[in-house]
């Protein structure tokens, strides 16, 4: 709210328009549609249907306005006592009239009407009703609205506790909540994006206008958001005069103004939510909201992430309901509402209106009902007194005026039929009206303000909170910093403007300011009416003031208590409307002040944003990145089964022709790689150049063992451990030249490695002449693996390069020309047991690698493997993985503490001796055989001395990693067992409490084939 | 048995399909794949930042950027990559640079090939920094992120450097973007979806 009516509303109604004539219904469905005036196209009708009844509205009409202007005034119910109600607001703040909009896939619940945008063909529908709005089943609610007061959950369903699940939770969730969302997924696009500003401006009424248009002029950047789709804020409702002119042609001017400047962007329906660190504000773009289905290509709403070096806020303020008996019913609207359906959207919402209030504002509405040509019936003053501009009105037309307070409203589910007044001298009488329009003052928008923990001050001059600390680099300025003459909004605007622009480094020289006249702002607070019947202070929750009583009475008098157990305020309006009503009662209940009974904390999102613009791009098979290996379509193009490691996509075996279980396929590959040969795409391993002088010294500190003695030309086994002496990751690392190694790591800890790597170079010993690049995405790394690995070998390599033992030892590792003219890297390691070797070429040669090893391979019966069959060759061979190294393992948990040099440092060293890391009694890895030959092992079983009952006294360990291995014919497992060094060959029990079994199995020694290693020698 | 062929594969050549796509009939981002690429960093040897920017000033012409920026010489750019260390951009060409620039930086810097460990994609046209704008935090204003700026940030979570270049033809801005090439194919998804809404050129 900004400025008083001067002149005329921005709607184009001229004095000829005035005649009573006007409230005549224009034709159609329209039958409260004036004749003329109000932002809206009369030549662009548009049909819409609610509830299946076809109606008819305008261009520039929200679905509010359009139901306004067709006499609507049933269009919900409410949350728990399914009460009709109407329309109250004409803003985002709106309580009551929630609608489910559109339908099928794009169905949305609890859109406000008084947001929604009206386009041809709209189809909304009202929700929480059956069978129809008008007769609701669950309107008996209502009648058992005893048990249905504040904390009734507790109190009422309490016993039996079984009877919640599966009776209780169900049965409230159907009578109570609102809308249904859709059953399938939302068939639209939602995006997100960035903008910067050295000024961002909340709000396009007057204040924020005059702020954007002196940042702008000067030069700063400057972004305005605007919720609304036009710019003017309560000018579009209330009008003015600015500089001179209407309030309407002055914002059309500004708005032009501020098109023309290049560094200024105007942003609206967009609505922001959040402020967060750093000077960054969340906001909600609608970009097609307002359409039916979004054109081709074209997002829903756009989620936008502003950064900004100041912030403006000139958020307004939200008219204040008053707490009586029957203030619910349809037809009971906000002061400041009704004037906005008659002057912007030239719709009236009634015929005969009442009007309540406690301050001056109020009174304007008479002047805008009557130029309308509806009828005031009664205007009700709480504060006893006509204000002083208002006098010659009254006197001159005969304006029926009460002292008092409306203490109930007649009517039904077709809304409002008249008032009940109580004078100050307890004398109830009643009026005829079809519409009251209430004022009870106004709330500054402190919202934003306080999303960092700030708190709202108390001024008792206009009865409402104010901002208190406001976010770093954030200023709130006009009415929702409780200024709400106009002439003084569009000065503070202006200054907040200069003074933001000039914070960001531009000058000062901005002009002045527009101007307009400062009228006064007179109320003397009135919350709550006291009177017999149901008043209710949060409308979309259903919180009446007598919930509010009874939560004092039941201590709960905290206002953080308040609104748990009543709920109040903890609707989707976050109680825009409700919050400070219902903590004034609490502080009358109390004897207290407002401002000791306090406000709860505020927190975005200021107004509803779905999911969907939050996730943005970012769902189905995009829910985030992947990463895919060199020879990837190569293996689609095979078939391959993918699985997801990490963010890779990895093949994890090749079905072939008549194979009908993934059993069948792994175990295929694995038996082929035993007898003959098979490859696999390594190259998700995490792969790290080191160089420099110092290289080998960096090594020797962080892994266990030592790096700077391995000659050039070959490759070691290599395990790391962390600060506390826990196994952080293992890999093969080759030296090859004086001054470079090259790491290879795990595909999980590639990313923590080369961190913990940087870490040390650059924090602990920046004196090492190290320099790190990750080259994982560099090198297409596959394994070679089988005893005739050899040979392909030989079919792809230059006749010249010797890969016999001696040409070629065991852990290996140089460079080797391939037939064809490229060069390769060729490390002679092994996963799988067999003879072995990886080979890295150039990613760009990842596919036609894997096409020659097939074709070098198909003498020999070569396949490719996947990751399963990987891994069933490694638990065969009883190297440890993922599961083992599972960030509580110590090397010595895994057999590899014989690594741990005594010759040097290395990090973890001292932490590992910790008596609890070094304690004889640790679980171990060992081999775990089940003794029935066909029995399944799965890990995660728990491994129990055998007679003993399972329980944690009796738990000594687990199964970790499973396979069915075709080379023994059985499924084998490795585990961590307590001291199982010492028990080979003990039967344990092996209890599986997730899947009901419970066997018998042998612990032995985890390397099941090949033990003294000849095959990977060979 | 004979030669084995290689054929190099591009990481884009499932992702991008050259064509134009999305809405509008003039595309208002174009998205190019610069391919066989030279890619190298170059990571000073301790104490040997300087010796390193004399060697690049005399095999380049170019000093190269000591903060973040790019610099741009004949058919080279240099990147800034972080304290010390640069990333060398050019043509492929014959392969005979990448020995030039091994042998030149020999116990001054340590090299690192990265030829194919990233993909350079570029984007231009009228409406690519609000493509841009959905997948970058960064302030692409002219004032902020001129011609030679550079930079090493995120996309969807991801590692990359970009870099702007003298504009396009036509006068709109032209950006390069190196990703690392596992992430290719699902990084070039997203800017492509960006665009889509602009129309797209994609080569």
């Amino acid at each position: 709210m900004s400025g008083y009516i001067e002149s005329q509303p921005l709607g184009r109604t001229s004095a000829k328009d005035d005649a009573a004539g006007n409230t005549q219904a224009t034709g159609g469905t329209q039958s409260h549609r004036l004749r003329a005036g109000g932002l809206i196209d009369r030549q662009a009708p548009l049909g819409f249907t609610f509830d299946g009844k076809a109606m008819t509205g305008y261009a520039g009409d929200t679905l509010a306005s359009a139901l306004v202007a067709n006499g609507v005034k049933l269009v919900a119910r409410s949350f728990k006592y399914h009460r009709p109600r109407g329309i109250m607001t004409a803003g985002s703040e709106e309580p009551s009239a929630l609608v489910e909009m559109r339908t099928g896939a794009r169905r949305e619940p609890n859109t406000r009407a008084t947001t929604q945008e009206l386009y041809d063909g709209l189809v909304a529908n009202s929700q929480n009703r059956w069978p129809s709005l008008r007769r609701d089943f669950m309107a008996v609610n209502s009648l058992l609205s005893p048990i249905f007061v504040a904390g009734f959950y507790y109190k009422t369903f309490m016993w039996p506790a079984k009877f919640w699940e599966k009776i209780y939770e169900p049965m409230i969730r159907r009578a109570a909540g609102l809308g249904k969302s859709a059953e399938q997924p939302d068939p639209d696009h939602y995006d997100k994006a960035w903008a910067h500003c050295d000024v961002l401006v909340v709000g396009a009424g007057p204040t924020g206008l005059s702020a954007a248009l002196a940042a702008g002029r000067i030069g700063a950047r400057v972004i305005v958001v605007e919720e609304d789709t036009q710019l003017g804020g309560r000018l579009l409702g209330d009008g003015g005069e600015i500089d001179g002119m209407q309030a309407g042609e002055w914002v059309r001017r500004a708005e032009t103004e501020l098109e023309a400047l290049p560094n200024v962007r105007v942003m609206k329906r967009t609505s922001l939510f959040g402020v967060y660190d750093g000077g960054t504000y969340g906001a909600l773009e609608r970009v097609n909201d307002h359409v039916p289905v979004p054109g081709p290509h074209q997002v829903r709403q756009r989620l936008w992430r502003i950064i900004a070096r100041r912030s403006v806020v000139a958020a307004g303020s939200i008219e204040r309901p008053i707490v009586f008996p029957g203030n619910d019913r349809p037809g009971v609207m906000m002061a400041s509402a009704v004037r906005t359906y008659v002057n912007r959207f030239a719709a009236l919402p009634g015929r005969q209106v009442a009007l309540f209030t406690n301050n001056d504002d109020g009174w304007r509405t008479v002047e805008a009902i009557r130029r309308a040509g509806g009828e005031v019936s009664v205007v009700v003053d709480s504060r006893g007194q006509v204000p002083v501009e208002y006098q010659s009105v009254v006197k001159a037309s005969g304006l029926r005026v009460l002292s008092g307070c409306v203490s109930d409203v007649k009517g039904g589910v077709d809304g409002v039929r008249g008032v009940v007044v109580t004078g100050a001298d307890g004398r109830r009488q009643e009026v005829a009206a079809d519409c009251l329009a209430v004022s009870g003052g106004w709330n500054p928008n402190v919202g934003l303000s306080c999303f960092h923990r700030g708190r709202p001050a108390w001024r008792d001059d206009i009865a409402a909170f104010v901002p208190g600390d406001c976010p770093p680099g954030m200023r709130m300025v006009g009415a929702a910093e409780g200024t709400f003459a106009l002439g003084e909004c569009l000065r503070d605007g202006h200054a907040a403007g200069v003074s933001a622009a000039v914070d960001c480094g531009f000058a000062e020289d901005a002009g002045s300011a527009a101007e307009a006249g400062d009228e006064g702002y007179a109320i003397s607070p009135l919350w709550q009416v006291q009177a017999k019947g149901k008043a209710f202070v949060d409308f979309q929750h259903d919180v009446t003031a007598s919930d509010v009583t009874l939560a004092q009475r039941e201590g709960y008098e905290s206002v953080e208590h308040l609104k748990r157990y009543t709920t109040l305020g903890m609707a989707t309006d976050q109680g825009k409307t409700s919050n400070i009503n219902g903590l004034a009662i609490m502080a009358a209940t109390t004897g207290r002040s407002i401002p000791e009974t306090g406000t709860t904390i505020y927190r975005s999102p200021y107004s509803p944003v779905a999911i969907g613009a939050f996730a943005g791009h970012n769902r189905d098979e995009n829910f985030h990145a992947w990463r895919l290996a060199p020879s990837h379509h190569w293996a689609a193009a095979r078939g391959a089964v993918f699985v997801d490691v990490g963010l890779w996509k990895r093949a994890q075996w090749y079905p072939q022709p008549g194979e009908t279980d993934w059993l069948q396929s792994v175990s295929r590959e694995v038996t082929t790689v035993r007898n003959g040969v098979g490859f696999c795409d390594v190259s998700t391993l995490g792969k790290v150049d080191v160089r420099g002088a110092d290289a080998g010294t960096f090594l020797d500190r962080v892994y266990i063992n030592a790096f700077s003695s391995l000659a050039v030309g070959k490759a070691r086994y290599g395990l790391m451990l962390r600060e506390d002496g826990i196994v952080m990751d293992d890999g093969t690392t080759s030296r090859l030249a004086e001054d470079h190694y090259f790491m290879t790591t795990t595909t999980a800890k590639a990313g923590p490695v080369m961190q913990h790597l940087e870490f040390c170079r650059q924090v602990l010993w920046p004196e090492l002449d190290v320099q790190l690049s990750s080259a994982t995405d560099q090198w297409a790394q596959f394994s070679i693996a089988g005893p005739r690995t050899r040979e392909l070998l030989q079919a792809l390599c230059d006749p010249a390069e010797d890969l016999s033992n001696e040409g070629f030892p065991f852990m290996g590792a140089r460079e080797v020309k391939l037939r064809g003219g490229i060069k390769a890297r060729l490390f002679r390691i092994s996963f799988s047991g067999e003879m072995a070797f990886e080979i890295s070429v150039p990613a760009r040669f990842g596919n036609a690698m894997a096409e020659n090893l097939m074709i070098a391979g198909k003498p020999f019966g070569v396949v490719p493997y996947g990751t399963e069959a990987l891994s069933v060759m490694r638990i065969e061979k009883g190297h440890v993985a993922g599961p083992e190294l599972n960030g509580t393992t110590t090397a010595d948990d895994l057999g590899l503490g014989k690594m741990m040099s005594k010759k040097k440092d290395f990090i973890g060293r001292i932490m590992a001796g910790r008596e609890a890391l070094a304690a004889p009694d640790r679980q171990v890895v060992v081999g775990i055989k089940p003794l029935d030959r066909h029995r399944r092992l799965r890990s995660g079983a728990h491994v129990v001395p055998k007679g003993e009952k399972p329980g944690p006294d009796t738990d000594h360990g687990y199964v970790t990693s499973v396979c069915f291995s075709p080379t023994l014919n059985q499924w084998l497992g490795l585990g961590l067992v307590t001291r199982g060094r010492e028990r080979f060959g003990e039967i344990v029990r092996i209890y599986d409490p997730l899947r009901s079994e419970d066997y018998e199995a042998e612990i032995c020694s985890p390397v099941f084939y090949d033990p003294e290693g000849v095959r990977q020698r060979g | 048995m004979g030669d084995f062929s290689w054929t190099s594969q591009s990481p884009l050549q499932k992702a991008l399909v050259p064509g134009v796509h999305g809405a509008g009939s003039v595309p208002g981002v174009e998205l190019t794949e610069i391919r066989n690429i030279l890619l190298v960093q170059v990571m000073a040897r301790r104490g040997n930042a300087a010796a390193a920017a004399r060697i690049a000033k005399k095999l380049f012409g170019i000093e190269p950027p000591s903060r973040p920026g790019a610099v741009f010489g004949k058919g080279v750019a240099l990147v800034w990559s972080g304290p010390d260390q640069f990333l060398v951009f050019a043509p492929q060409g014959d392969g005979s640079l990448m020995e030039r620039i091994a042998d030149a930086f020999a116990g001054i810097a340590s090299l690192s090939d990265q030829s194919d460990g990233r993909c350079l994609i570029r984007i231009s046209g009228a409406r690519a920094a609000q493509a841009m704008a959905k997948f970058l935090s960064l302030d692409l204003d002219d004032g902020v992120f001129p011609v030679g700026a550079a930079a090493t940030t995120s996309l969807d979570h991801t590692a990359i450097n970009i870099w702007r270049e003298a504009d396009a033809a036509g006068e709109t801005p032209l950006y390069n973007l190196a990703v690392f090439t596992s992430f290719a194919d699902s990084l070039y998804r997203v800017i492509a979806d960006s665009s889509l809404e602009y129309g797209l050129r994609s080569s």
